[in-house]
């Protein structure tokens, strides 16, 4: 994560690093002067033999001081831009302390011992007043600048790279304890301004140096990166912190304890401490930081050390659970969803074999089926558990079922240590619908903990969405496919229904057949059965949609070839009940008026078969409804439909009007639930008798649709008027006359 | 949103599905539903009460067509019963009245069972 962060933060300021880049160089050339300066006031005294003014004294500390803070942002510079991981950083602290305790352990010894025994320190050093700490030798003056940049460099570097460890997974608050730190170290360093090397620290100092010191334990806690080591990792890493807290302690004795100090780099301290006392402070303080992190380092790491595995465990959990959220986006391949899921809890650390089992939600059954297992096999898990009863049982509670015993409950065959000693069953809700169940079991009994308990019921949450969204998209593509076919049925239906209107002479006809859904089951057709003689039928298949269009193709193709063999509406029905009655399903059945208009003899002949009676008008005669016996088609296989059928038989007059129609004219229901009515259908026939059938037609469905207020039909609703006008005058001359000349 | 139920009776041997609300091709399942339960224990003779029924359609008339044969083949039957005129209209537009016993009371039609 660190690592990545930082390219990013890389490739984002290209033209500030050039910038940094420069500002980099003059800090350093800034350092340089400093501690040029430096040694040049050192020189001073050696040459003058005294101190110099006051105002001399106070400007050389301030010029180191400037002169090691650029020092400092040179440092902080470079190591920005080289991020690393912590071990990483602790092996940086160590090795550049290594180098610089190395360089000053030969520099204190250079020309023999540098501490005079018996004295004092700081001014205990070999050629330096004692008094004064004003340097007799040249030497002197070069192993102190020298002692002092290294331990100043070394100090600078621990707090760099400590910050790298402390900042891991930094807030607000952690990087603002950090800085507040720096900066107390910082003054209480500098308050020692105008004091001499050796002097007891004020009361303000004191207070400063404590707070200082709270500070530095906020900033030892901070230790949140090694939960990410590995068990090998922190081995190593209780090494480096052990190294680093002995380095600190008894390497360049910044902390003056005492005897100890001498053995690597004898008065390394004391020359620091007369070099600047300001400074001295400072790196004195970030030391004991140095030190307070090694142990608290030391002492987190030990003790984190057994957990190692839990935190596996975790990295396990979160990797399962990301590869998871992921396939929430993966929703073409069933079976590697059900595949990953199956697995999930074993791959999470969290079940030691596990079982995913999902209802067939096609065929709408709630039999689970076992859609995959992970590390066991489907025949051993359908012989050890029973996985219908616990899915029903959480299909249920809708939450987990957790069987710590499992071998002793009823729906587990498994015999102790047959492998499944305790079990969780969690099922997978989606939207409050329950799609499955995730079988996780371990071979202990007990074997699920609080935290695995959870992890495995986020994981199920997780799946659930993730086969939720597949179903969703199997639907959809359904759903799209459906409406395909059912544009296709419609198209084919529209086809079966009469393209055009058979024309004979002296009669008005107008059909009109209205699908409240994509394909209907109203049928209306004709059949010419001779010059001057047409056959009209009207039906509507029971129940509703595909199945309804296909029994009305059928009923097409037996109108169609029977039509014109059978001699009346009677035979016709009887013949046409036995060609369906053995492809009709048992629950279906269709409702047919069939009647047969003869203008040579100027007769209509009609039979019903279960279907709405057709209205009949005469423009001197009332309007009736020429209601016969007669079955609906395909509700008896046997004798009863044939006995029960019967003809109405009407001598045409001209003005006669026929209606045929579905139940979708008289059943319509408007806002109120009142429908439209066979007596309102026949009124508005009767009223309007004296149109021809276009304009009844229309008048009556205009009558329909301002009863009904309201423009949708809720069922499939056909209409269909013939008018019979007579005989034109014209044509009973032209026949007249044929008749006087043919006597 | 289904305004369709039956509730179940019993008088002696005779079960008694009261039917409450519209029967069409959405709710058809569910009178199924009831039948078949009938079936399942063992009582064939069956009186539909349609005192309640506001609406039947035509897929709520194959219900009945589709049970028939296998009831009256096990030695019972269903009559219907009470039904209001509208509804009464739809069967019998249909000729239902030719092949089931439709009564005007659901007592005639326990009694027709009894016959």
């Amino acid at each position: 994560m660190l690592t990545r962060t930082n390219q990013a933060l890389e490739t984002k300021s290209e033209p500030e690093k050039k910038e940094s880049h420069g500002s980099t160089i003059l800090l350093s050339i800034l350092f340089a002067v400093c501690f040029v300066l430096g040694i040049a006031y050192h020189l001073f005294q050696w040459n003058t033999g005294s101190l110099g003014p006051i105002s001399l004294q106070l400007a050389s500390q301030a010029v180191l001081v400037v002169g090691y803070a650029s020092l400092y942002f040179v440092l902080h510079e470079i190591y920005r831009t080289r991020r690393s991981r912590p071990a990483k950083s602790l092996w940086t602290i160590l090795i550049a302390g290594s180098v610089l305790l190395v360089v000053a352990s030969i520099t204190s010894r250079l020309g023999g011992p540098s501490i005079l025994p018996g004295l004092e320190p700081p001014y205990n050093l070999v050629g330096v007043d004692p008094e004064t700490g004003i340097p007799f030798v040249l030497a002197t003056i070069f192993k102190m600048n020298v002692l002092a940049l290294s331990q100043i460099t070394f100090a600078l570097i621990l707090l760099l790279k400590l910050q790298d460890l402390v900042l891991v997974k930094r807030s607000k608050i952690s990087q603002r304890n950090w800085y507040a730190m720096i900066a107390i170290m910082t003054i209480t360093g500098l308050s020692f301004f105008a004091n001499r090397p050796g002097d007891s620290p004020g009361e303000l100092q004191l207070i400063a140096m404590i707070i200082a010191v709270v500070f530095m334990l906020v900033n030892s806690f901070r230790l949140s990166w090694i939960v990410y080591l590995s068990f090998k990792e922190k081995l190593a890493t209780i090494g480096l912190m052990l190294l680093l807290g002995l380095m600190l302690l008894f390497g360049i004795g910044v902390l003056n304890v005492g005897p100890i100090d001498r053995l690597i780099a004898p008065g390394a301290a004391n020359y620091l401490e007369m070099y600047s006392y300001p400074i001295f402070n400072f790196v004195g303080l970030a030391t004991l930081f140095g030190v307070l992190y090694a142990t608290t380092g030391f002492l987190s790491l030990l003790f984190h050390l057994p957990t190692s595995g839990e935190f596996t465990q975790r990295a396990g959990e979160r990797a399962t659970m990301q590869s998871l959220a992921h396939l929430v986006g993966q929703v073409f391949d069933a079976d590697k969803l059900y595949t990953t899921i199956a697995a999930a809890p074993v791959e999470a650390g969290s079940a030691h074999v596990s079982w995913l089992a999902v209802p067939d939600f096609k065929s709408g059954s709630l039999t689970p089926s076992l859609v995959s297992t992970h590390r066991i096999e489907v025949e051993m898990v359908e012989k050890l558990v029973d996985s219908k009863a616990l899915f029903d049982e959480v299909l249920l509670s809708k939450t987990y079922l957790h069987l710590e015993h499992a071998p002793t409950d009823r729906r587990v065959h498994a015999k102790p240590g047959a492998g499944i000693g305790s079990l969780l069953v969690t099922p997978l809700i989606a939207r409050d619908e329950v799609l499955g169940a995730l079988f996780s079991a371990k071979d202990v009994i007990r074997g699920f903990e609080g935290d695995d308990i959870q992890t495995i019921e986020i994981l199920s949450s997780q799946a659930a969405i993730a086969i939720d969204n597949a179903r969703l998209f199997e639907q959809a593509v359904e759903r799209e496919r459906l409406s395909r076919e059912l544009s296709i049925a419609r198209e084919v239906q529209q086809k079966l229904l009469p393209q055009q209107i058979p024309a004979l002479q002296g009669l008005s006809i107008a059909a009109s057949s209205v699908s409240a859904h994509e394909v209907g089951g109203d049928y209306y057709d004709f059949v010419q059965l001779g010059e001057r003689k047409l056959g009209i039928i009207i039906g509507d298949v029971s129940g509703k949609g595909t199945s309804a269009a296909f029994y009305m193709a059928e009923m097409q193709g037996v109108f169609q070839s029977v039509s014109r063999l059978a001699p009346s509406p009677c035979d016709f029905l009887s013949h046409a009940n036995t060609a369906l009655a053995h492809s009709l399903d048992r629950n279906v059945f269709i409702s047919v008026v069939y009647g047969v208009l003869d203008l040579e003899k100027e007769e209509f002949v009609v039979a019903r078969a279960g279907h709405c009676p057709v209205a009949f008008v005469g423009q001197a005669r009332p309007a009736v409804y020429l209601r016969s016996k007669g079955l609906g088609l395909g509700l008896d296989r046997g004798t009863l439909f044939r006995e029960n059928l019967e003809e109405k038989r009407i001598s045409l007059e001209p003005g006669d009007v026929f209606a045929f129609y579905t139940d979708g004219v008289v059943e319509s229901r408007n806002e109120t639930g009142e429908e439209y009515g066979y007596d309102r259908l026949l009124a508005t026939l009767q009223e309007h008798r004296h149109e021809d059938a276009d304009g009844i037609h229309k008048l009556i469905l205009d009558d329909l649709a301002r009863f009904l207020n309201h423009g949708n039909y809720d069922d499939d609703m056909t209409l269909l008027i013939i008018k019979w006008h007579g005989i034109e005058l014209p044509e009973i001359a032209s026949r007249v006359l044929e008749a006087e000349e043919s006597t | 949103m289904s305004n369709f139920s039956v509730g179940f009776r019993n008088n002696g041997s005779i079960q008694i599905l009261d039917l409450k609300g519209e029967l069409d091709a959405h709710t058809a399942s569910e009178l199924e539903a009831a039948i078949q339960k009938c079936q399942a224990g063992s009582s064939y003779k069956i009186v539909i009460n349609g005192s309640n029924l506001a609406y039947i359609s035509s897929a709520g008339l194959g219900v009945f067509m589709a049970y028939i044969e296998e009831i009256r083949e096990n030695g019972g039957d269903i009559k219907i019963a009470a039904l209001q005129e509208k509804v009464f209209n739809v069967f019998d537009l249909l000729g239902f009245p030719i092949l089931f016993d439709i009564t005007q009371s659901e007592d005639e039609a326990i009694a027709k069972f009894e016959e």
